[in-house]
């Protein structure tokens, strides 16, 4: 129920309203647009018909932009040559990997939290939370000595180990609040029935599940769009997407097709599942803090 | 001992049986206590999750506080030298410098993105196509930063970027990159976090809005107000502790990522855009001077720990909560 | 065969008590209701029933059986919450089902016992629904016949009508007492409605601060209540406390009040022997056990604040001197208005005495 629903007279100040904000979503569109739009069409133009310029301040011409002959050579290049099918299969095995690891031990210790009263209880969430807010570079430094000196450096294990970092936490931090919106009597109820504590539990994942699913995703794209773990702990043998897009970026003769091909390989997974979630969005990026 | 109401006289208290405001209370204790049940139980539960994230989270804080104490010569071998690490620390200009364009960064990045935030929430509320539109304008975020980053140095760029074009065609720009000049970098690198950030702020607080309860603006319109007034003294008040999360997240945020700033500017031209944590990344991972970054980055975690401290009372008292208790 | 049999129970919360030193024995069959006003402990002992509760100190007994460490899947128990605690994603009849299928019951006796449980609550045409598709009502039978079809030894009830308008609240009063007279299980229904008790029990235990106050038949609590707090908690209208000095005269007690002077019968004085020494008595009366009339000739006078006409009865709000809000009940054709002067009649026989030190009954 909106503000807005409540009764609105139409007086001469609010048409002017209506038509401001009718400019401002339409500028705002663009704003958010562009650069996208860019990026794809970019994608698909060869190197010539990229740098295209029309001159300063001729602002007829910029149907430029569209002027050219949409060329696949670069998506082709990609997969082909420079070896992204491995990088995609890489985001998807770590991310993956870091997200079932984090939501199956995170989910059993957010439920014994929700349930199981203790002392010390509000210490060890901060401890959590604050696992989740420590800067990436901070926690980078010490990992990646840890990890050289246990042989982890460049594997898929040590990079999901890497994304769990943050994952696991914000894992616990949100499905605890999951689990604290689900009445305890309906497993009491249970148990009274004749079920086991784990049987109780059982009878409760239906009415949790939808959330936890969110929550895979959310872990999902998190790990996907992380880049300094991801170059600095993964590279080498589990090089995922984002930092094998930044190391097309070659000191001469960038090749700027590639890279917006990768950019949009990169990008249209996680957008497609952004849109999958996006009921669970506000939730998942303010910590659990703000409910829609 | 239990009186089964048969009538009989009993004025007086006997055997610790005592009555306040004409009821029986029980003052002493029990004899002895039943055995506690075990807790295995949810100890079990716990403990995969916690040790883990033992592992990966506290042996490498305790690792910091003793990599900070040594310095990292040429070799593998590192020399412990006390607290000589923070002292340079604190004679080292690019350190503190580092902090103020921290704070700089993030200031304007709030101001921006939660100015433009809340009008755009405001604009669209209740509006017909609310839903498509908010769709649309979350795509920025699902975005890899340091994807963005890179688009938006191609945008940027001098010799074949649109937006440059679009600056120099206006007269904002001359010839150089607004990530090229040292007066414009910042505002470069704050742009791009507008456009990624934003819709957040939109989004939490469009949440809030709709939490605002119908009858307060109703019995306000009753008291004369306009919507000018409606929105100023109503529901403002009721998005603040929305709008303080959304800050504090932000906040947060851009001490956790550098990825845009990498590879926009790389913390130049002339290290006016070296936010602390580039910093801490140059000296840990350029020079490899691990001591030193060590110190650095245990500085950049204490203030995270202060910050913490504070937003984990504000989670605690969820805004979603206090709106509907009254606030 | 459920004898239930609490022996000097009590229960820690951390640091807080919330049950002292609890005894109370059912028999089988019987239906025990626990009544006592929010925070009284009586929800915590019916959650130590269920095994739902460490019990902190103390016993409890199923028969021979003492229960203490037994789960509640294996204490053959049946409980109905106050929410109802119904599955959201099951229908009716799988949500009655469910503790039949956990004991791995065989498909027929299932839709035996629903189909009986069913037709009992009369929700058979329910059966299909979802629980959010239900009334509160609706929903509350659910849950009974959830508890139901599991033919338990012993119904926990933990205040199931709270959440129903008053109209359906006075229908199911009398329909759970018919349900367990006719299932013959052991009941423990806890309430803080002292109406819910007294029309359903055949026992109540009052509690107070974790304490039992009085257990006792309906009869007993209302006609004998042991000390002045059970006297003022159970009844509509509360009784009425008047505090007067008990002096001797001439071979017999008076109470003696500001606005009266009345003879205490013989039999009852032999009880207040030892009053005579303290400063006082506090006297207590029920609405319904004074005469009022118009005029000044009765025992006590006074004056009337205000009538409250309820259609059957009349509730009048009188002054007396020095005691002030005396509500009385009288027949609807009363008379009397705001300001009248009146006097009232104390039906000696039905009339309680309190120590003002202690609140305990002398009678």
């Amino acid at each position: 129920m909106s503000s807005r629903d409540a009764v609105v007279y139409k007086t001469p100040l609010s048409r002017i309203w209506t038509i401001f904000t009718v400019i401002f979503i339409a500028f705002y569109l663009l704003w958010t647009l562009l650069p996208l739009v860019i990026m794809t069409f970019s994608s698909f133009k060869d190197l010539l018909a990229a740098f295209q310029l029309p001159p300063v301040g001729a602002f007829s011409e910029i149907g430029l932009f569209f002027n050219f002959t949409p060329t696949t050579k670069h998506y082709y290049n990609l997969f082909v040559n420079l070896g992204f099918t491995t990088y995609f299969l890489n985001s998807i095995i770590a991310a993956g990997g870091s997200a079932i690891i984090s939501v199956v031990l995170g989910s059993m210790c957010a439920y014994a939290l929700s349930r199981y009263e203790f002392r010390g209880k509000s210490d060890l969430f901060f401890w959590i939370i604050s696992t989740r807010m420590a800067p990436v570079v901070a926690v980078l430094v010490p990992l990646y000595a840890i990890f050289r000196g246990m042989d982890l450096i460049g594997t898929q294990a040590g990079l999901i180990l890497a994304f769990t970092t943050f994952n696991l936490p914000f894992a616990i931090w949100i499905l605890k609040g999951f689990f604290d919106n689900v009445p305890y009597a309906i497993e009491e109820a249970s148990m009274v029935d004749g079920s086991t504590r784990f049987q109780a539990f059982r009878a409760i994942l239906p009415l949790v599940a939808p959330g936890i699913g969110a929550f895979v995703i959310l872990c999902i794209l998190f790990a996907w769009n992380d880049f300094l773990f991801a170059s600095i702990i993964g590279s080498g043998g589990a090089k995922t997407l984002p930092p094998a897009t930044v190391e097309l970026v070659q000191p001469q003769n960038i090749q700027w097709g590639s890279i917006m091909a990768a950019g949009v390989i990169t990008t249209l997974p996680m957008m497609l599942l952004g849109l999958l979630i996006r009921r669970y969005l506000v939730t998942g990026l303010t910590m659990g803090a703000v409910r829609e | 001992m239990v009186p089964t109401g048969s009538g009989s006289a009993r004025p007086t208290t006997h055997n610790g049986e005592h009555y306040v405001d004409g009821a029986r209370v029980i003052e002493y204790l029990p004899s002895s206590l039943n055995a506690l049940p075990s807790s295995r139980y949810y100890l079990w539960l716990m403990a995969p999750a916690l040790i883990l994230l033992a592992a990966i989270t506290l042996y490498p804080f305790f690792w910091l506080i003793w990599m900070s104490l040594q310095n990292v010569g040429a070799g593998p071998e590192t020399e412990f030298v006390g607290f000589k690490n923070y002292i340079r620390l604190w004679a080292d200009d690019k350190f503190w410098t580092g902090w103020v364009l921290l704070f700089k960064y993030s200031f304007f990045c709030l101001l921006f993105e939660i100015t433009i935030g809340v009008f755009l929430a405001v604009v669209l509320n209740g509006h017909r196509f609310e839903n498509i539109l908010i769709t649309i304008f979350l795509m920025p975020m699902m975005m890899a930063p340091a994807i963005a980053g890179l688009v938006w140095y191609y945008l940027f760029n001098s010799t074949f970027g649109w937006y440059h074009w679009l600056f120099q065609s206006l007269g904002i720009l001359g010839e150089t990159s607004i990530i090229g000049s040292t007066e414009t970098a910042m505002a470069g690198i704050v742009i791009v976090d507008i456009w990624q950030w934003t819709p957040l702020i939109t989004l939490i607080t469009l949440a809030g809005m709709k939490r605002v309860p119908r009858d307060q603006l109703e019995a306000n319109m009753v008291d004369g107000a306009s919507a000018v007034r409606n929105f100023i003294s109503i529901t403002l008040p009721n998005i603040y502790p929305f709008l303080l999360i959304a800050i504090m997240l932000r906040f947060m945020d851009n001490f956790r990522f550098i990825d845009v700033i990498m590879r926009l500017t790389g913390g130049g031209p002339a290290e006016v855009t070296k936010v602390l944590p580039v910093y801490l990344f140059d000296v840990s991972f350029v020079f490899f001077k691990l001591g030193r970054g060590s110190a650095i980055a245990l500085t950049l975690l204490i203030v995270t720990i202060i910050f913490g401290k504070l937003l984990v009372k504000v989670f605690e008292n969820p805004a979603s909560k206090r709106i509907d208790q009254g606030n | 065969m459920a004898l239930v049999t609490i022996t000097n129970v009590w229960k820690y919360y951390g640091k807080t008590v919330a049950v002292k030193d609890l005894n109370i024995t059912c028999k089988d069959g019987e239906f025990v209701s626990v009544l006592g006003p929010s925070g009284c402990g009586k929800s915590s002992t019916l959650r130590m029933l269920a095994g739902l509760e460490h019990i902190s100190a103390g016993d409890i007994r199923f028969g021979d059986t003492r229960v203490n460490d037994l789960e509640p899947k294996d204490r053959d128990i049946a409980m109905v919450f106050e929410n109802y605690a119904l599955y959201p994603h099951k229908t009716v009849y799988e949500n009655m089902a469910n503790p039949l299928r956990l004991r791995n019951e065989s498909e027929d006796t299932i839709k035996k016992r629903i189909a009986f449980a069913a037709e009992m609550l009369e929700i058979e045409y329910l059966l299909q629904r979802k629980p959010m598709e239900l009334s509160g009502g609706q929903k509350q039978r659910t849950a009974i016949g959830r508890a139901i079809v599991r033919e338990p030894k012993l119904f926990l009830f933990d205040e199931p009508i709270a959440h129903l308008d008053a109209k359906l609240r006075a229908r199911m009063r009398g329909e759970l007492k018919i349900m367990q007279r006719r299932l013959g299980t052991t009941m423990i229904y806890v309430t803080h409605d002292q109406l819910e008790a007294m029309s359903m029990a055949d026992r109540i235990a009052v509690m107070n601060n974790g304490v039992l106050q009085q257990f006792g038949t309906p009869q007993e609590i209302y006609n004998h209540p042991v000390n002045e707090w059970v006297a003022g908690f159970v009844g509509e209208p509360p009784m009425n406390f008047i505090d007067c000095d008990l002096i001797e005269e001439g071979g017999g007690f008076y109470a003696v009040h500001s606005a009266f002077k009345v003879a205490v019968p013989a039999d009852q004085a032999a009880k207040l022997r030892g009053a005579l020494k303290s400063s006082g008595v506090r006297m207590g009366i029920r609405p319904d056990q004074m005469a009022i009339s118009l005029g000044q000739e009765g025992a006590a006078k006074g004056s009337i604040k205000i009538t409250e006409p309820l259609g059957g009865d009349t509730l009048v709000d009188v002054d007396l001197k020095g005691a002030h809000h005396v509500l009385v009940k009288t027949d609807a054709d009363f008379r009397g208005q705001m300001n009248n002067s009146c006097s009232l009649n104390f039906d000696t026989s039905r009339w309680h005495f309190f120590s003002k030190e202690t609140g305990v009954a002398y009678f």
